[in-house]
């Protein structure tokens, strides 16, 4: 390389203003010096004085000099563009060290600069095309990418290009390939970049390496063919002694930087199939753990850091490949040799390695042998981060046979762990301990533990979980109940304690009150000692667990409602509280025993899903749960423990009040949702149904009070066909009233609520609903109002009439409502359809496929079928059309058509005189946008009429 | 109270530390060093909290002075003791660079020791302290001698001792004003004070009273309900002080309820008051800025400036700077009166002139040419600023009276010879452009 130094470049004033600028007393004086110079160095760039070669290169390296002193430098582009086209070095160099530091990517010279590069880029000298190389890597811009993808490839690949511009040019094409990934075209000359690794100069593999390590993982495809190239590289690196490559070998390492980067490359691609290559990296990988028994070369730091990194490489690709047991095992005594090391850095590498390893059938059992290595790691340790390794690595080796007593070391070790990995420790003991437990009183006693030792690092998911797991198991209740108890009965308790205690208690108080030590009025006065001392969402769930006390021990339900209806709780400043008091006393107070019973029954056990805690924690590491996630996947198969049990489904009944456990934490959804939703009917009066918003641009093409019928009718009929699927809703409005509607049916006789809301300032006089029969509907369905209508709404009110209803037999249509009101002294008249159509009175059956196909056989007359193919007016949804079917009234069984997307549901119409079975098929067909709907029926019409009511909403 | 003192040079070194209070560390003078000497943004508020300490500094040329306490202290009080004791150092040693510090930090640590009493501050003045602390090394005082400074020292009157004498009995009374504006370039004064102080030098033997008088309007408004409403039509005027701090020998007692300043001053030099006005006040020089941009690479600069007082006097030692855009490559300056050169290392033109009478106007004009910048950056057209010196009080402030009473010697008022001298200074005096 030229020298700058040579006499004639040696830029004197760029020398006598540095020294000038590092004289400086004080901040004033430098950037007064440097404002000086700023203004002479402007008007030496006036436009009318041509400046030499070298005067321009002294004053562009004296602006660089001022950028980097941290000054703003917004002139000076123009020349050091213009140093680019000379033919000295020294300036060219210059020009293009300003270009990259200072011009923007989106300046206006960008153009003159490619350019310029492009002529740079296609000179015979090496030096220049390596400058403009350079360059063009440096500022990496998409444009830069755009201008020389095609460039830059084929210098890499041209037969004539020296060494070091080949060496650039892979490093070059690295950068803009990183920028714009997509603008590149990589099969073409895939072959030859490939051949790269067999190049002579070691430079050259080497970048060239990191190159294709790059592509290989944006196409694999094209580039599969490097593996057996590297391979064989690596080989010859390993096998060569350390004289072979004189100026690649770094502290009598050879190449370790070329071997670290191969042995990342074959990571990316699985264990070649070829006997040969596999045998040969099999090989290479047996030097390199046979090369680390050697004894040192050298004393010096360098040596052995550039020895461990190929091997922590190597074994990484070991771990990779992971069909070799023997490397795998002696990978892992390796690692186990590096644990008792000095250097902290090792320690960590080595404990992260082997985490991985833990991962691997092969190696799991060698990394076991070490845990009491790790537990001492744990201990003594000084470094935090090594500390957090070791927990993870114990976390990965942990099975059934050592679960015990590694978590007993972790938890040992969470009274003094760092704050920074508490809550991640905590969660991983919380799984551990659900995972291997093999004896319920153990993992009830261990979480509880964990409450005791860090009660705030315990997140809510990790005592959800004891309760859940608690609740599903018999065997395992009275036991909690008793610890619990035992353990609310220290001083001083976490709040999460008191949420445990709380709520088993609740639960299962009844199981340990024989005893006289917890009877009922002491369980009660240790929970109400820790009362005062709780959050709000505490008390609230305490409040819960004293209703349920006073389900469960009848003989405290005066000191229990003295409780509730306490001042304290009653008039509570918060909202929740006060609600649950008050509802809980008036709940406690006026219903019987049994119904209280009922209300306050056990908690159903809980359908079985992924444990919440190990989601939490893929969500902090997703790193580290890799590993246990692979050991999951073998508990599945290996034998039972705790959440085998919990699989095994103790005949969950599909109630939909079984409350999420998750839900527990935010106050709504308490775990007295049972009860809630039981208030909620007790209060139903009270309650104002709630009616959906009908749609904007139904409301928008209403006009005044008077209202045109055909617009108002095609509306309401709209409105109207949704009731097909659902029970309550708008059926009407315009500006002046609001009629909802909420309807329930039983088998063959139903309620119909109507509620109409005034929704203007005035009242609505005069005010009559009826409803009425065509003469198609005479006798067959019978109508009943509760009470009279009302005949007047206040402004802004809402009335409500109720209407009951009896089927009779088989119909068509429906009933009409006719609404008659006076408002500002003009009468208006409406006539609405009632949403009472045969389908509400369909009720799903559930019945195995062989019933089902039985059925249907049966059904085979012609007249009993009815099938219709029609064009899908909504997009093509299974999950949609399921709900749809379930709204109609049908049930819909699963696992009866081959097909997934096909539908199959039935259901039986019950009318007072007899019930008619009814068979559905749904068959869509994705590409043409049609469905195929069959309906069976014992009665013919109610298959035509079933499918025509369809046809239109699918 | 100040828990300590710090002083550093300009690298940030510690020339003098001094630590009254035990609740300041020694790490007190690196942390203001790293987080304010050495820190990476010039830090602009000379108050900086750092770590529950609060850090007071001031710079006097290279040298910066930092105050430290951890209690709620009243920073004004602080940085007035700072101020003191630039005072008292420069009248000791002159001017305060790094070279004189080093050379007397014998007596520097001396007086720190007497200014400051566990954080509190004591006396500050330079002719007390120099009666017993003294440059020119121990000298044996006779013990009647220190028991009249201690008596002096400790006594009702601290600022002065007994049995002065001098053969002339003189005073010197200077009123020395620094004129602050703003003005837009429409010529609308977006704001403009005066901060004043009277400085008095007296040789007067005895202990003698003396009674100050101008022509403040409190003043005058009492004095003339008592006779008549003369001095509003007399063409008198008078001025409206906004605030004024005395000297502690004016008796305070005295001005509250008599609006008159009597005190018995101190030997040799002291300020009598400080003072601030915000009306009236008359703006010794317009200055009449017109920049014009004639190409993209090229404007012109036209300045005026009018003088504006009798033409009987001479203003001195004018210089007006006029900043010039960041990317200027040349400048080609024209101007009648005085020299003007464009000097680079500031980004103005400096334009001086040694003296000006009153009711005068004089032009300079610059061309300016520019160099094209990679970005079109808005210059953000500092102002033009100024710097002079006129004979005259811009407030209007006006001596009225000085009375000498000494009733036990024998010389009375008019045996006195008074001088009085009005400067007035430019402090920050900025028109926009």
């Amino acid at each position: 390389m030229p020298t700058v130094s040579s006499r004639g470049d040696a830029m004197r004033g760029l020398a006598v203003f540095i020294s000038d600028i590092r004289n400086c007393k004080s901040k004033e004086a430098e950037s007064k010096r440097i404002n000086k110079e700023l203004a002479n160095i402007r008007s030496k760039f006036k436009g009318d004085k041509t400046l030499d070669g070298y005067s321009k290169k002294k004053y562009v390296c004296k602006l660089l000099f001022i950028f980097l002193l941290g000054h703003d430098i917004d002139f000076g582009h123009m020349e050091a563009v213009n140093l680019l086209s000379s033919n000295k070095y020294t300036e060219k160099q210059i020009g293009y060290l300003f270009i990259s530091v200072l011009v923007s990517s989106n300046s206006d010279l960008m153009k003159l600069i490619i350019q310029n590069i492009k002529n740079d880029i296609s000179s015979p000298k090496p030096v220049h095309v390596n400058l403009a190389l350079h360059c063009i890597a440096n500022i990496g811009s998409a444009e830069m990418s755009e201008a020389f993808g095609q460039e830059v490839p084929k210098l890499l690949v041209s037969a004539h290009a020296s060494e070091s511009v080949k060496q650039s040019a892979a490093l070059c094409l690295l950068r803009l390939i990183r920028t714009l990934p997509d603008a590149m075209t990589y099969a073409e000359w895939a072959s030859r970049v490939i051949h790269l690794l067999n190049d002579q100069h070691m430079g050259v593999v080497t970048s060239a390496a990191s190159l294709i390590h790059t592509l290989s993982q944006l196409s694999p495809g094209d580039y599969k063919g490097c593996v057996s190239l590297a391979v064989s590289r690596l080989s010859r690196i390993v096998t060569s002694t350390y004289t072979d490559l004189q100026d690649y070998t770094y502290y009598f390492v050879p190449a370790p930087w070329l071997s670290v980067k191969l042995l990342r490359l074959l990571q990316c691609y699985p264990v070649p199939e070829e006997p040969a290559v596999r045998g040969r990296l099999v090989e290479c990988l047996e030097t390199i753990l046979n090369k680390c028994q050697e004894p040192p070369k050298s004393k010096k730091v360098q040596h052995s850091n550039s020895k461990n990194a190929v091997l922590f490489e190597a074994i990484n690709l070991i771990i990779h490949i992971d069909s070799e047991p023997n490397l795998l095992v002696r990978a892992c005594n390796q690692l186990g040799q590096f644990l008792q090391h000095r250097e902290t850095n090792l320690r960590y590498l080595a404990l992260e390695s082997m985490c991985l390893l833990a991962g691997s059938e092969f190696s799991a059992d060698a990394v076991k042998k070490h845990r009491e290595t790790v537990i001492n790691a744990l201990k003594t340790e000084r470094d935090v981060s090594v500390r957090q390794r070791a927990v993870d690595l114990l976390y990965a080796m942990c099975d059934k046979t050592n679960s015990e007593e590694i978590v007993a070391e972790m938890l040992a070790y969470l009274k003094k762990a760092d704050y920074a990995i508490r809550e991640e420790m905590v969660l991983k003991v919380a799984i551990l301990s659900e995972k291997y437990a093999s004896d319920y009183t153990w993992y009830v006693d261990t979480i509880l533990q964990l409450i005791r030792v860090a009660g705030d690092y315990v997140s809510e998911e990790v005592w959800h979980r004891v309760i859940q797991i608690v609740i599903n198991r018999d065997d395992a209740q009275g036991y909690a109940a008793k610890t619990v108890f035992e353990n609310l009965q220290a001083p001083a308790c976490h709040e999460n304690m008191v949420k445990v205690g709380g709520y088993i208690l609740g639960e299962f108080g009844n199981l340990i009150a024989g005893d006289e030590r917890s009877s009922p009025l002491v369980q009660f006065n240790l929970l109400h000692s820790k009362f005062h001392l709780c959050t709000p969402s505490t008390r609230a769930l305490l409040l819960s667990t004293y209703i349920k006390f006073i389900n469960l021990f009848p003989e405290i339900k005066q000191t229990i409602q003295n409780v509730l209806q306490n001042d304290n709780q009653l008039r509570n400043a918060d909202v929740e509280l006060q609600q649950r008091a008050l509802e809980y006393s008036q709940l406690s107070s006026i219903t019987s025993q049994d119904v209280l019973a009922t209300v306050l029954e056990e908690m159903p056990p809980f359908p079985e899903r992924e444990s919440s805690i190990l989601a939490k924690l893929k969500k902090k590491k997703p790193a580290s749960v890799q590993a246990i996630e692979k050991e999951e996947e073998k508990m599945k198969k290996s034998p039972p423990s705790i959440e085998n049990h919990v699989n095994v489904p103790k005949e969950v009944p599909a109630n939909t009040n079984s409350v999420d456990l998750l839900g527990l934490s935010t106050p709504p959804a308490t775990p007295q949702q049972s009860t809630n939703s039981l208030l909620v009917d007790v209060f139903g009066s009270v309650d104002q149904p709630v009616a959906p918003k009908p749609e904007s641009n139904i409301s928008k093409s209403e006009t005044a009070g008077s209202v045109d019928p055909e617009a108002a009718q095609n509306k309401s009929n709209l409105l109207f066909s949704r009731f097909l699927f659902k029970n309550s809703g708008v059926l009407f409005e315009n500006n002046l009233i609001q009629v909802g509607v909420k309807c329930e049916f039983k088998e063959h006789t139903g309620r119909v609520g109507l509620f109409f809301g005034n929704k203007t300032g005035n009242q609505l006089q005069n005010f009559s609903a009826s409803v009425s029969m065509g003469a198609d509907l005479q006798g067959k369905v019978n109508i009943a109002p509760q009470k009279e209508a009302p005949t007047q709404i206040d402004g802004g009110a809402q009335v409500q009439h109720f209407v009951n209803l009896e089927c009779i037999t088989f119909f068509s249509g429906s009933p009409n409502l006719q609404l008659r009101y006076q408002h500002a002294s003009t009468p208006q008249q409406v006539t609405l359809k009632l949403p009472v159509i045969i389908n509400k009175f369909m009720e799903g059956t559930n019945m195995p496929a062989a019933d089902f196909f039985n059925r249907w056989k049966q059904l085979g007359q012609p007249v009993q079928e009815t099938q219709k193919i029609f064009q899908a007016n909504h997009p093509i949804d299974t999950e949609a059309a399921k709900t749809k079917l379930t709204g109609f009234g049908m049930s819909v069984l699963i696992n009866v058509d081959p097909n997934p997307d096909n539908l199959v549901g039935s259901g039986i119409v019950k009318t007072k005189t007899s019930q008619i079975g009814c068979l559905l098929r749904l068959e869509p067909n994705k590409e043409a946008k049609m469905y195929r709907l069959t309906v069976r029926s014992s009665v013919g019409e109610v298959a035509a009429l079933l499918c025509t009511m369809l046809e239109e909403h699918f | 109270m100040i828990g300590g003192l710090f002083l550093y040079n300009h690298k940030g070194e510690v020339l003098i530390s001094r630590i009254y209070r035990d609740d300041i560390g020694r790490n007190a003078c690196d942390a203001f060093r790293v987080n304010v000497i050495h820190a990476r943004q010039h830090v602009r508020s000379p108050v900086t909290n750092i770590a529950r300490t609060s850090f007071f500094h001031t710079k006097r040329g290279n040298i910066w002075l930092c105050a430290v306490t951890k209690q709620n202290v009243n920073a004004v009080m602080v940085f007035e003791f700072l101020m003191k004791m630039i005072e008292v150092m420069q009248s000791y040693f002159g001017k305060i660079n790094e070279e004189n510090i080093k050379n007397n930090f014998v007596l520097i640590y001396e007086l720190l020791d007497e200014v400051l009493d566990f954080g509190y501050p004591q006396k500050t003045d330079t002719g007390i302290l120099k009666t017993f602390i003294t440059q020119q090394g121990i000298k044996t005082q006779t013990k009647e001698e220190t028991t009249q400074i201690t008596s002096q020292v400790t006594g009702q009157i601290g600022w002065r001792r007994e049995g002065i004498k001098y053969r002339r009995n003189e005073l010197f009374l200077d009123v020395l004003e620094s004129v602050n504006l703003l003005m837009s370039p429409q010529g609308q004064v977006l704001s403009a004070h005066v901060a004043g102080r009277v400085v008095m030098k007296s040789f007067l033997s005895g202990m003698p009273e003396c009674k100050f008088g101008m022509n403040d309007k409190l003043v005058l408004d009492k004095g003339n309900k008592a006779t008549d409403d003369l001095s509003k039509n007399s063409g008198k005027p008078s001025i409206a002080i906004d605030d004024c701090t005395f000297h502690q020998c004016v008796k305070l007692s005295k001005f509250e309820s008599e609006r008159s300043i009597s005190f018995i001053p101190a030997d040799g030099e002291f300020e009598l008051m400080r003072y601030r006005t915000t009306k009236d006040i008359s703006l010794p020089f317009r200055v009449i800025p017109l920049v014009r941009d004639i190409a993209r690479s090229k404007m012109e600069v036209k300045v005026v400036v009018k003088s504006n007082f009798k033409p009987t006097l001479l203003a001195q030692k004018i210089e007006i700077r006029i900043p010039t855009p960041l990317n200027t490559s040349g400048v080609q300056v024209l101007c009648m009166k005085g020299k003007a050169k464009y000097k680079a290392s500031e980004n103005a033109i400096v334009w001086k002139m040694k003296r000006m009478a009153g009711m005068k106007e004089s032009q300079i004009s610059a061309e300016i040419e520019l160099l094209p910048t990679a970005e079109k950056k808005k210059w953000s057209r500092p102002p033009i600023s100024m710097n002079f010196e006129v004979p005259f009080a811009p407030s209007g402030l006006k001596v009225r009276y000085l009375k000498v009473f000494e009733p036990k010697l024998n010389y009375n008022d008019h045996d006195v010879i008074k001088w009085v001298r009005y400067i007035g200074k430019s402090g920050l005096y900025e028109t926009r452009c």
